[in-house]
This record gives C-alpha cells, sequence and structure tokens, in this order.
C-alpha cells in the first residue's frame, strides 16, 4: 500500500503548456452509473509459449472515455485488441476466459466477425486511410456495410461522417482529392470518419495521437470528448497527460497483468497501489 | 591533432574505383547503344508505310520481297492470345501466393520450387512439348486437322503457340503480381478488417486495386517477353508467310485464322536472315527494327505507369 504522505505529492498532475488548448481539464465524469458495455472476465491470453496477459477482469462503461495505460509491452494493446477480435489474425494467439460486449460472449460460437467489428470499430497509431479519395474511404466503408446505397444517401452519410470527427468544414470542397493529401492529423480524423460511418456503439484507439503534433493531439483530445456523448471510447494511451485530461476510467496494466482500474481521477490522486503510484509520478516508464 | 593529414594511397584506390565503376557502365551503354544504332542504319531504310501494309511475299524466287503485314499482326495475335491465358491465372496464384499460402507449410515450398523449375524452362522445350502435346488427335481441335496421311493433329496454329507461350511467361508475370501485391502496406489489410470486410473483399476492393500498377507493368514486361520469343514460335506456329484465310481480318475467318499457321515478327526474321530460306536481309533488319520499337514502347509505358504510381503517392 502506497505510503500517504506520497499520496499527497500527487495530487495533480502538471500538464505544462497544453493547458491553454485543453479546456477540459476538470471534465471527467462519474463512471459509477454507467452500465459496462464491454467487461471482461479473467482474460488471459498467449501468444505461442508466451503469455501477453493474466487475470484481465475489467469493464468499460457506456458514453464514458476509457484510457488504458501502462509502460511499452505491458499488454494494453493486446487487450483492447481482444475486444474486436483483431487478434485472431495472428496464427499463434490463444485466449482463455470470456470477453462480452452487451451480454453477448464475442468469442461464441456463432458470433459473426463481420457483425462484431461493425460494433467495435477500431483506429490505428499509424493513420491508415485506403489509397483513394477522401469521399470514397468513407464511402467504401458505407457500401461494405449496406451494399448499393443511392448516391444522395452516401453523399448524406459522408457528411455526417466528416462533420462528426471535425474534419467537413477543411474538405469538403476537395472531397475527391487524394487521402494521402491531407496532413497527419487529418488522415487521422479521416480514419475515425471512417470509423464512425458504420456507426459503431464502441470506437477504440490504439494511441491514436502517437505520431501526431500537439496541436492535431488537442484537436482529436477535443473530438473524442464530444464523440463520447454518443459513443464509448476505449483508448490505449502511454501518454498520461492526455489519460488525465480526457478520460473518465483508467485501466493501469503491467506485464500482462491489470493492476488497478477505477475512476481517471481516483487513481491518479489515489492510486491504491504502489505501482500505480511509481508509473504516475514517473519513477518508471 | 592534424586535422589536415591525408592518406595518398586511400585516395588514390577511391578515384581509381570510381573510375572503373564509371567504365563499366559506360561500356555497357555504349554495346546496347551501338547495337540499337546499327540496326537502326541497317533497317531504317527498309521502314516505309509499304514494308508496314503489304504482306511478305512468299516466292522465294523473287528473293522474299513484300512486307510484313503478316507477321506484324501474328505478333500482336500471339501477344493477345497469351496474354489471354497468362493473365488470369498469374494474377489468381499471385493472390494465392501473397495471401492465402502459409509460408511454413511444406506444400508452399513444393509450389515455389514449382513456379522456379518452370521459369527456367528453355523456351525450345516449352515449344517441343506444346508440339508433343498438341500434336494429340483429341487436341485437333484447337489447330488444323491433321495433314494427309497423319492421324495426328497438325499441332501448329495460333491458338497452340497462344497457350503455350502464355505458360512460358507465367511464373515470370506471377513474380511481379505476387510482389506489386506483397507491397500493398498491411495497414489498408488491417484497416479493412477492423471495418468488418472480410479477406477476399479487402483483396478485391482495396489491395488488388492498390497493386494495379504494378501487376500491369509485370502483364506488359510479359508482352515483351511474348514478342521477343523464337522458339515456341517457330515450333508451335510455323512460319508460314501467309495467314490461313486471305481475309484475315474477317471476323467469320476468326476461327480459322487462329487455328491456321502464320508468322510473328520473330519468325520473319528468322525466315529472311542467311540462317533462314530467304535472302532479303534487308527486311530482316527492318523487322528488327519494328520488333526494337515495340519493345522500347512497352518500357516506355511501364516508365509511365511508374511515374504515375509515384506521383499518386502510393505509400502511405
Amino acid at each position: 500500500m502506497a505510503d500517504s504522505a506520497v499520496m499527497n505529492e500527487t495530487s495533480s498532475f502538471d500538464s505544462g503548456f497544453l493547458t491553454q488548448l485543453s479546456r477540459h481539464m476538470d471534465v471527467q465524469r462519474e463512471t459509477a452509473n454507467a452500465r459496462p458495455i464491454i467487461s471482461s472476465d479473467n482474460l488471459g491470453v498467449h501468444y505461442g509459449r508466451k503469455q501477453a496477459l493474466e487475470g484481465v477482469s475489467l469493464e468499460i462503461p457506456i458514453h464514458r472515455i476509457t484510457a488504458f495505460i501502462g509502460p511499452s509491452g505491458c499488454g494494453k494493446s493486446t487487450a483492447l485488441r481482444c475486444f474486436n477480435r483483431m487478434n485472431d489474425e495472428i496464427s499463434s494467439f490463444k485466449m482463455t476466459g470470456t470477453i462480452t460486449l452487451d451480454g453477448q460472449d464475442i468469442y461464441g460460437r456463432g458470433v459473426n466477425l463481420t457483425a462484431l467489428r461493425r460494433n467495435v470499430g477500431m483506429v490505428f497509431q499509424q493513420p491508415n486511410p485506403f489509397p483513394m479519395s477522401i469521399y470514397d474511404n468513407i464511402a467504401l466503408a458505407v457500401r461494405e456495410q449496406k451494399g448499393r446505397v443511392p448516391r444522395a444517401e452516401l453523399d448524406s452519410v459522408v457528411e455526417h461522417s466528416l462533420v462528426q470527427a471535425g474534419l467537413w468544414e477543411e474538405v469538403k470542397n476537395s472531397l475527391k482529392d487524394s487521402a494521402f493529401s491531407l496532413s497527419g492529423g487529418q488522415q487521422q480524423r479521416l480514419c475515425i470518419a471512417r470509423a464512425l460511418a458504420v456507426t459503431p456503439a464502441v470506437l477504440m484507439l490504439d494511441e491514436p495521437c502517437a505520431s501526431l503534433d500537439p496541436i492535431s493531439t488537442a484537436k482529436i483530445e477535443e473530438l473524442l470528448l464530444e464523440l463520447s456523448a454518443d459513443y464509448t471510447i476505449v483508448i490505449v494511451t502511454h501518454n498520461l497527460a492526455q489519460a488525465h485530461r480526457i478520460s473518465d476510467q483508467v485501466a493501469f496494466f503491467l506485464m500482462g497483468k491489470l493492476v488497478e482500474t477505477g475512476e481517471t481521477r481516483t487513481v491518479f490522486e489515489a492510486p491504491r497501489f504502489g505501482e500505480t503510484a511509481n508509473y504516475i509520478q514517473g519513477r518508471f516508464g | 591533432m592534424n586535422l589536415t593529414a591525408t592518406n595518398r594511397r586511400a585516395q588514390i584506390t577511391s578515384i581509381l574505383g570510381t573510375v572503373a565503376c564509371w567504365a563499366m557502365a559506360v561500356l555497357v551503354v555504349g554495346v546496347c547503344v551501338f547495337i540499337i544504332g546499327y540496326l537502326m542504319q541497317q533497317g531504317a531504310s527498309s521502314i516505309s508505310w509499304k514494308f508496314l501494309s503489304t504482306d511478305p511475299s512468299g516466292s522465294i524466287a523473287e528473293g522474299g520481297g513484300g512486307g510484313v503485314r503478316v507477321p506484324l499482326v501474328g505478333s500482336a495475335l500471339l501477344i493477345i492470345l497469351s496474354m489471354l491465358v497468362a493473365v488470369p491465372l498469374a494474377v489468381a496464384s499471385a493472390v494465392y501466393l501473397a495471401e492465402y499460402m502459409d509460408e511454413g507449410r511444406s506444400l508452399t515450398r513444393i509450389v515455389r520450387v514449382g513456379l522456379e523449375v518452370l521459369a527456367g524452362v528453355p523456351s525450345v522445350v516449352f515449344g517441343m512439348f506444346g508440339l508433343a502435346v498438341f500434336t494429340l488427335p483429341a487436341l485437333a481441335f484447337v489447330s488444323a486437322a491433321g495433314a494427309d496421311n497423319h492421324s495426328d493433329a497438325y499441332g501448329r496454329s495460333f491458338l497452340v503457340a497462344g497457350i503455350v507461350m502464355g505458360i512460358h511467361v507465367l511464373p515470370f508475370i506471377i513474380k511481379v503480381a505476387e510482389e506489386a501485391i506483397r507491397n500493398v502496406p498491411r495497414s489498408y489489410r488491417s484497416g479493412a478488417a477492423a471495418l468488418g470486410m472480410t479477406k477476399w473483399r479487402a483483396i478485391r476492393k482495396i489491395v488488388l486495386p492498390a497493386a494495379g500498377p504494378g501487376i500491369a507493368t509485370g502483364i506488359i514486361l510479359g508482352m515483351g517477353l511474348v514478342a521477343g520469343d523464337t522458339a515456341i514460335v517457330w515450333l508451335t506456329l510455323g512460319g508460314t508467310m501467309t495467314m490461313a484465310a486471305d481475309a484475315w481480318w474477317a471476323p467469320s475467318n476468326a476461327l480459322t485464322v487462329l487455328r491456321g499457321s502464320g508468322s510473328t515478327l520473330t519468325t520473319f526474321i528468322y525466315y529472311n536472315s542467311p540462317a533462314g530460306e530467304g535472302n532479303s536481309i534487308g527486311l530482316a533488319f527492318g523487322a528488327a527494327v519494328l520488333l526494337i520499337g515495340l519493345l522500347l514502347v512497352l518500357n516506355i509505358i511501364t516508365g509511365v505507369i511508374a511515374r504515375y504510381q509515384a506521383r499518386a503517392g502510393r505509400a502511405a
């Protein structure tokens, strides 16, 4: 158990000059009244002989932002990728325990991967727009989901997704341009728009701002805060300041185990475990 | 601390090395330029509209005059036929090899070794193989029926040559196409999977279009291989200077022409060279110039595709 004197020192996290960009320092919401939309029970993951996760049991509350934090290699990305079964692509992947989405076991018999992934969307660390126009990136996602769609409806869905991702004003006159003509931050917002176009319930982001400059990062953080009203957000981040800025709940992973979860303010200001305190104070990383 | 000390020996060796490399490069380029230049000089005088648009006169007594129209059309026909055979097979194989085949299995090794062996088979051996297979009576529909007192099929026709040639260039196109597909970044596939697209849909809608320019380059280079091959053509098409039907352009004659014999630029060159039957070496040089021109055009097209690919910023 941590020393209470040490606890007093960690009462607030200094995020430096970015405080000016972020208006949302104290916006964390309570999570106790938000029902869990995803929950894992004793989740364990092996890649061949190597154990990546052990005994991970947590709940992701609906319409909140949950951040997975922890040092490199701690298993937070592995855990994230279990929730949309992206780990299935890896041949040595073995999983134990259960994960439920809206009460249903996602690894159960008869679960359709396509249906799962349309309910749990994912945005990756490096922006990965398809090699086509901005419009087509989103249109492809919509057509894959709905089949043939009348042009008017397609236009409207594309516009709505880009508006939601905060990108519409910047690209509305250049929708036919290649996605690669956008900056890194814009490309990442395009990927968010594309993920939103299939109307998932949960949006997962794996270190989405790792390759972006602070201003693009701030824009995306603001975007996520707005989106959490309608979507459940799970974000993996190695940036503690970011987790503190935007998340309502954090889950701290260390060496494949889930050490602590709880409301962000509580975990940052009064963590229950010494390792959590040490990590948050930067004693290791 | 002496910052100005020099090592004369290292400097001299360095300069010699650079000059040697440069000289070798100049030598190689020089040989290429010389060959093309010599051909142009010898054959340019033969090129004229008349040359391109008249058929070769078959008579040896006349010393083989006339033009090159039949062989020119023959080359084009052969390229089209062989690509019709090779392209679907090559693209499908490349997709399988790049996307579905599991690299660890022993079946994979067998397939890869098989392709390597196929790539190494000399074209003349392919020609013999084609002749042996297509003279089987059962395959008579592909070529004209057997000559008078033979029960075998004739075994030589545009169709036969097209099929054999297609198989000959198959390993090459597969290799280029597979490379192009593998070069498509993994991130596209991850993005597609995260959206719920199945592997096949992702291949169809994202991977193959992205690999398109690379695959096109492979096909065009394959066309170059077909245009330049002589052994297979000589063995499986023959060297007749006329098409099987006089009005070969008429659609109703299509089957006759395809099942009949003919020639291409390469066999025309052979025919008119001192090694062949004719004595009109000028015609041979003219056809050689045409062939080189065709190959240059194909290579320029691949260059255009490469520049288009770079401009479109395919790299993520």
